[in-house]
């Protein structure tokens, strides 16, 4: 029993996260939020328009206290008006600031769940999350976002999270038209 | 394209989040205690005592977006309706599928998707979306949950017959 525990790491505590909701149907979002604060996250905003929620990272990540930002967004895909979620994360990637254009971002969406995944990869989400949302669920991809950071990258026609999750050998055909020599590497230190 | 610019950096970022969790970096992957994702599931089922009311205010909301959509006389105004249309018959979806009332999440997706090609000065288009509306209340005021069994396979052959033949 031990062992096991030790296997699966440690119980971790979320009270110093600060989560931003975006989604339009204030039901949902309370609902999502309420779940939230039972994980133990200690701060949870909630914008109801992707314009709200620009206004919130420009205000808590780029001029506020680096202490206050934002930690993660989760936002819906469908919202009314011109801007949708993929919009607000293609403009958070494009953001000058490092404290906004990191930012992880989950997408979720009530949309079948292979067309999802594949506009939450190509517009730069961390993560996808399939509506109806559950305790499970949302747990799974907040851990995955915690736990399994993929590395970002900057490519002439993209930028955010590696789109390739999985570390074993692609056998499919090779889309990447990249030598290593033109691939520069950088980590980050503490 | 010059070489600079067909070049691709990958960031490998410190962790932060793993750090304000309270784990180290090279830690194995961390969990949330079982009991506080049960406590958060517990919350959905304590929402799904608001659904009946929550649900009924979608639908009048969807009614009202519908009827200014109908009676609207300016181009602007009717779009903004029925995009109203649309984002209230994606709410029914979202809340129905989430307290599993399927029949209700299936009428929503269907007016949800019809709602992207209704051609406003079509008057087939406004009978497909008037039986949408009426079977969506029929389904609410019968609290029918599930799939609804033969009553329901009478209300999605309602709205099939009318998407078929008005469509």
């Amino acid at each position: 029993m031990a062992d096991k525990q030790v296997t699966r790491g440690k119980a971790l505590t979320l009270q110093g996260f600060k989560l931003l909701i975006v989604e339009d149907y204030p039901f949902m979002a309370d609902l999502m939020g309420s779940m939230l604060r039972e994980f133990g996250v200690g701060n949870i905003f909630q914008a109801i328009s992707v314009a709200e929620a620009k206004e919130m990272l420009i205000l808590f990540n780029t001029e506020m206290d680096p202490r206050s930002a934002i930690d993660m967004v989760i936002t819906d895909w469908l919202m009314p008006g011109t801007s949708s979620g993929t919009d607000l994360i293609s403009w958070v990637r494009e953001h000058r600031k490092d404290t906004v254009k990191f930012l992880p971002v989950i997408l979720c969406s009530a949309y079948a769940s292979e067309d999802l995944v594949k506009v939450a990869r190509d517009c730069g989400a961390n993560e996808a999350l399939v509506k109806p949302v559950s305790a499970n669920s949302l747990a799974k991809r907040l851990l995955h976002v915690i736990n399994n950071p993929r590395p970002f990258l900057q490519a002439p026609d993209f930028f955010g999270p590696d789109r390739r999750r999985r570390e074993e050998e692609y056998d499919g055909e090779e889309q990447r038209k990249i030598q290593p020599e033109e691939i520069k590497e950088f980590h980050e230190r503490l | 394209m010059s070489d600079s610019e067909k070049e691709v950096k990958v960031y490998h970022r410190i962790n932060r989040l793993k750090l304000k969790a309270g784990a180290d970096l090279d830690d194995v992957p961390g969990h949330l205690d079982p009991s506080v994702i049960k406590r958060a599931q517990g919350v959905v089922q304590r929402h799904e005592d608001l659904y009946m009311d929550e649900v009924e205010r979608v639908l009048i909301a969807l009614e009202t977006s519908w009827d200014a959509a109908i009676k609207g006389s300016e181009e602007e105004a009717v779009k903004e309706s029925l995009d109203g249309l649309y984002h209230d018959a994606n709410h029914v979806k979202d809340i129905a599928s989430t307290f599993g009332y399927e029949l209700m999440q299936h009428f929503g997706e269907s007016l949800r998707e019809f709602a992207e090609k209704i051609d406003i000065a079509n008057k087939a288009h406004h009978t497909i979306v008037q039986a949408h509306i009426d079977v969506m209340w029929v389904v609410f005021h019968e609290k029918i949950k599930d799939h609804g069994g033969p009553t329901a396979e009478e209300l999605k052959k309602i709205v099939v017959l009318a998407i078929e033949k008005y469509s």
